[in-house]
């Protein structure tokens, strides 16, 4: 009987219990420590290997790319600035003065914008550094659309936690039957669009006046947040053909504005998504509280409501803007010159007479990574602590 | 310090209000509609509407003129071209000659599927659920025709099976990796941060930069593997002109990519498990892989099935990866739907392009709500019973 | 510096609530006096903070009116309506400091930074927290929020103070020193106050007339003291008193209580199948097997302190008496029961109602 008391003591082990057994509770046997590293580390080869091979491309010139594959800088292959000059140099307008060229044509065109209700400003045409566009625009467009995004996003979020809708499943029916009379109408008659669809927007506010007590069915919150989060399932494909047409109709193609609102648009069931459930997760007494101290919903909703949700609120956004940043397939529709992005400018260089100019797609590559690299570690940490978590649980 | 002397109406503004503070309670009055109003106009004007308009480029030939466009309603003439007529080899595939085995399979998934409609039927349930059930079930008997008579036939097949490809064989590699990983790194291990903050890098990247780094990475004679390809004796084989080590190469770069996010989420899930609960069962003396299987998992499943939702649903806009690194090439062997729909559209024909949309739409629709149906909506039931 | 406010009567005029299919509360009728201290008391489901919620807004009434002082405010918006609640989480903005917290309701009514300023420190002072206006709440310890709380319900002066079963998140003896506090400044105040709790204890210290609520009726109102010593039915008298009272299953026959065949003398008379014996445990004593009204066998007996709890068994019933505290039995030891003239109560044990 002494014998298998004996087997358990610690001190008296056998090799294969030694290397099977972990040495306390809590730790791992040594060989499936062994492999748990190996596996993580081939993994990581596997995840910095494709960067490290852009990194490096970016300070090869054309004969070391060409000449065949080089791996180590100083040792293998002596790394320069060619591409990174090549960029420049490609470009008669890419001299010291660009970057100050590139704001003041921002800030003209801003200017354009704003007062083109009042007068018109003839906008600044882009004769400039490419890169330095490709960079500004898709700095300017993705923090605005985010901003956009999110402000919207939360604003109908916080809403769908706390105010309870009934839409009238009958007005709804009439909504979808004047938007096709009036697509129709547009396409086959011939009619403006514009008068198709002032005449629709005026005849769904009478009959839903008219008729809308008559209907009984209605639907609830649940529904509505269903209907947001469901455009996500929308492929971008389906949409930016009719996209392309109306931005044609209001002079919305290759111009910032455009893309901050389809990007927008395209953001907006993530963002509801995720706000909704921080929104939801709060303790409803602090905003009785503040209802009946007399604050409005509004005040609510920036002074109690904002402050308590702030890192889903950072999370969400910074989400958002990698998104914006990376994205590619709206802006090859929706773009040419003017309001390119990095992508478009990145692509661009797939299309060279002398075939694929690696070394200088891999140096804008890089310049596209390096922000969101930093904005990732950040996003991870957000992950890390559980912030976005909630939201999948369902 | 009262404020209630001055107001005597129910409901009503306060008499003695200023213009601008009335102004205020007119608008907290309508702050519901304020709230929710840009966001729904904003969906409605360039999600749904578009959605829509679409509908009337996927039933018309549409022709550019000096005015704009101009359509000509041919009703589903289009999508007639996809199922039956010239496009059906590019969209479907070549649905010549079933070979033995491709009966054998048709068969085997068709009894399949007619038991799981009898055992629901039978099960009881409502009528929706039946028709749910039953676009379902016509939806796999139909993808089984398509494989039956494509891949166990011998044919090429075409962009509605890659893209299915991509997103079933996709999903499921970087679930079970993204998942393996997250696992390995909720062990105790040192240096835990550092792998979390790397696994989750390529996330952000972007998708094009993703696409070209992989086919610079891969390419035969000046990427960085060219003297193991050498080695084996492939220096004459390109990757790019066989079709399935170039979807496997896509799959690749897509999983480089994609891994992390169910990687990052599993890990996030992994850590909220209860620690009493982990550590009542190491007091029992389970090992770390008994815990993961009886502990673990059980709790995790509602979040893993919902993660493979998102993906899944992201995994059928599938575009970039393709476009950049093959073109969608060799052939159409590497074709996504939406590369698809993009390679008509440059082609002018808009409507044929709008028609593929619509169908990658109705496909993705269907599949999603499938797996949401009768896996995640299961899953969740019995987590919250 | 406590400024005395003339009190502000509150009225329930036949109100109902109904969530869906599921009535809450049944027609309250409750006429709250200027200056009162009014605690609904009731357990969990009662209804008794719908009522609180529906005088305060965040609910609206099914049917029937709510009036505070000569105003009609059924569908006035809650901050129209001159009240304040204490929460029973407090509901302190974590991100604001005590003083802003305290300050809040005056910053949403556009008071001027100055005077907003002075109310806040008159209203800390109020509450011994003057030293902490710089703190956050996460700071603070529990007694520390529930002064913040009614700072902040104070500061405006309201007509009516709401309050939500605010001590129940705090320790015993942190709860017996805020009751006290509590009562203090209501009565320095003068403002109507209307309390829900679930607490008797908080309920008989507290209040100058106790509402007691079961599946949304207003079963009785009255002083404390009175629902102690006249209770209207067998649920208040068995929710009121601690240990509660005791209950013996009989019939009443004439003015003779009968338990199977032993009769007891009570002063009421009447003829009732199936009625229950109401007794106080304080009410009973312990005499021997022979003397006694009823004989049983001591099951436990408790030594609390002042006093020791005799449980004792008189067939299926179980009874508790109050002892001296040097009383001493062994368990299974058959003892009588006698009890006081005039404490004992009768009611119909189908219906509850007191029989008098």
């Amino acid at each position: 009987m002494s014998d298998t008391s004996y087997k358990f003591q610690k001190a008296n082990r056998g090799l294969m219990e030694r290397l099977f057994e972990p040495p306390q509770v809590g730790k791992m046997s040594p060989v499936a420590k062994f492999f748990a590293y190996a596996v993580l580390i081939f993994w990581s080869l596997f995840v910095i290997f494709p960067i490290y091979w852009v990194v490096i491309t970016a300070f090869k010139d054309a004969a070391a790319v060409n000449q065949g594959p080089y791996y180590i800088p100083f040792i293998d292959f002596q790394p320069n600035l060619d591409a990174w000059r090549v960029l420049q140099a490609a470009d008669p307008f890419c001299d010291g003065y660009a970057i100050m060229r590139q704001l003041g044509l921002l800030v003209h065109n801003t200017f354009a914008f704003l007062l083109s209700p009042l007068m018109h400003v003839e906008p600044m045409e882009p004769q400039i550094c490419k890169i330095y566009l490709a960079f500004t625009n898709s700095l300017v467009i993705g923090v605005a659309s985010t901003l956009l995004c999110v402000t919207l996003g939360s604003l109908a979020a916080y809403a769908l936690a706390r105010i309870e809708y009934k839409p009238k499943f009958g007005n709804i029916i009439i909504f979808v039957i004047l938007t096709l009379m009036m697509i129709l109408a547009t396409s086959f008659v011939g009619l403006k669009w514009y008068v198709t669809a002032s005449v629709a927007l005026a005849l769904f506010f009478l009959m839903a006046r008219a008729l809308g007590n008559k209907f009984k069915a209605t639907l609830g919150n649940g529904d509505i947040l269903f209907w947001i989060i469901s455009q996500r399932i929308l492929p971008p494909i389906v949409v930016i053909i009719p996209v392309y047409m109306m931005f044609q109709a209001v002079s919305l193609l290759d111009t910032h504005l455009g893309l901050i609102i389809i990007y927008a648009v395209a953001n907006l069931p993530i963002v509801v998504w995720l706000m909704h459930d921080f929104f939801a997760g709060l303790p409803i007494e602090l905003e009785e509280s503040a209802q009946l101290d007399g604050a409005t919903r509004f005040g609510i909703f920036w002074d109690i409501v904002l402050p308590l949700t702030r890192p889903g609120l950072a999370a969400t956004t910074l989400l958002t803007l990698i998104l914006n940043w990376n994205e590619y397939l709206f802006a090859v529709f929706l773009t040419t010159s003017k309001a390119m992005t990095m992508p478009i400018l990145v692509s661009a260089k797939n299309a060279g007479e002398k075939g694929v100019l690696w070394w200088e797609m891999c140096a804008l590559i890089v310049v596209m990574i390096i922000p969101v690299i930093v904005a990732a570690i950040v996003l991870q940490r957000f992950i890390a602590k559980g912030v976005l978590l909630g939201a999948v649980k369902g | 310090m009262s404020h209630s002397s001055d107001i005597n109406q129910p409901g009503e503004t306060p008499a003695g209000l200023s213009a601008r503070q009335s102004w205020a309670e007119w608008i907290d009055r309508h702050s519901r509609t304020f709230f929710i109003a840009p966001a729904v106009s904003l969906i409605l004007i360039f999600a749904i509407f578009p959605t829509f308009y679409s509908i009337v480029f996927a039933l018309s030939r549409v022709k550019f003129t000096a005015t704009g466009l101009r359509f000509r309603f041919v009703w589903f003439d289009n999508f007639i071209s996809e199922f039956t007529g010239a496009e059906q080899g590019h969209f479907l595939g070549r649905l010549e000659g079933l070979s033995v085995l491709g009966w054998l399979f048709a068969v085997v998934v068709f009894a399949a599927v007619l038991w799981w409609l009898y055992r629901s039927a039978k099960n009881g349930s409502t009528w929706v659920g039946m028709i749910g059930r039953l676009i379902s079930a016509s939806m796999a008997l139909f993808v089984t025709y398509l494989l039956a008579s494509t891949l166990f036939s011998g044919n090429q097949w075409g962009t509605l099976l890659t893209t299915l490809f991509y997103v079933v064989v996709g999903c499921s590699l970087q679930f079970i990796i993204g998942t393996a990983l997250a696992f390995l790194c909720s062990q105790p291990i040192f240096g835990k941060s550092f792998f979390r903050v790397l696994f989750f890098i390529p996330l952000m990247i972007t998708p094009l930069g993703v696409g070209y780094a992989f086919k610079m990475v891969l390419d035969i004679t000046k990427g960085p593997f060219q003297p193991l390809w050498d080695w084996i004796g492939w220096q004459n084989w390109a990757w790019s002109t066989d079709a399935w080590a170039a979807r496997f190469f896509v799959i690749l770069g897509d999983s480089w990519q994609w891994i992390p996010f169910i990687f990052i989420i599993m890990l996030a899930a992994l850590e909220n498990v209860p620690r009493d609960h982990v550590e009542a069962a190491q007091v029992d003396g389970a090992s770390s892989i008994q815990i993961f299987r009886e502990i673990t998992w059980p709790q995790i499943v509602p979040v893993a099935v919902t993660v493979i939702l998102i993906r899944m649903i992201e995994a059928f806009k599938i575009v970039d990866l393709p476009n950049i690194m093959t073109s969608g090439g060799p052939g159409i062997a590497t074709e996504s739907m939406t590369l698809h729909s993009y390679f008509l559209w440059r082609a002018n024909d808009m409507g044929s392009s709008a028609a593929v949309a619509y169908l990658l739409l109705i496909l993705s629709v269907i599949v999603c709500s499938s797996f949401f149906n009768y896996v995640v909506l299961g899953q969740l039931r019995k987590a919250h019973r | 510096m406590l400024t005395q406010k003339p009190g502000v009567p509150v009225s329930f005029d036949k109100v109902q609530k109904s969530f869906g299919p599921v009535r809450v509360l049944e027609e309250l009728n409750l006429q709250v006096e200027p200056g009162e201290f009014l605690v609904l008391l009731g357990a969990s489901g009662s209804g008794k903070t719908t009522a609180l919620r529906i005088l305060s807004g965040l609910e609206t009434a099914t049917e029937g009116r709510v009036r505070i002082g000569d105003r009609d405010v059924t569908d006035v918006l809650p901050k129209y309506r001159d009240i304040s609640m204490v929460f029973q989480s407090y509901a302190l903005y974590p991100h604001k400091t005590v003083g802003e917290n305290i300050g809040f309701p005056l910053k949403v009514r556009k008071v001027n930074p100055v005077e907003r300023e002075v109310a806040v420190r008159e209203a800390a002072a109020q509450v011994q927290l003057d030293q902490l206006l710089h703190r956050y709440p996460r700071e603070l310890s529990g007694g520390q929020k529930q002064r913040v709380a009614l700072a902040r319900a104070i500061i405006r002066r309201p007509s009516v103070f709401l309050m939500d079963e605010p001590l129940s998140n705090l320790d015993a003896k942190l709860r017996g020193h805020m009751r006290a506090e509590l009562k203090h400044m209501q009565h320095a105040l003068g403002i109507t106050t209307i309390y829900v709790t679930h607490d008797q204890v908080e309920a008989m210290t507290l209040a100058h007339r106790v509402a007691i609520l079961e599946k949304g009726v207003l079963q009785q109102l009255d002083a404390p003291a009175k629902i102690y010593n006249d209770p209207a039915n067998l649920f208040v008298a068995q929710f009121i008193g601690s240990p509660p009272m005791n209950i013996v299953k009989g019939a009443l026959v004439g003015s003779n209580f009968l338990v199977q065949d032993t009769k007891i003398a009570v002063p009421m008379k009447g003829k009732v199948e199936k009625a229950v014996l109401g007794v106080r445990p304080e009410d009973c004593s312990i005499t021997t097997a022979a003397k006694g009204a009823l004989k049983g066998t001591v099951y436990t007996t408790e030594l609390i302190g002042d006093h020791t709890l005799v449980t004792m068994k008189i067939s299926s019933d179980f009874l508790t008496v109050k002892a001296a505290k040097d009383y001493t039995a062994r368990s299974g030891e058959v003892v009588g029961v006698s009890f006081a003239k005039g404490q004992l109560f009768v009611f119909n044990s189908t219906d509850g109602k007191r029989i008098r």
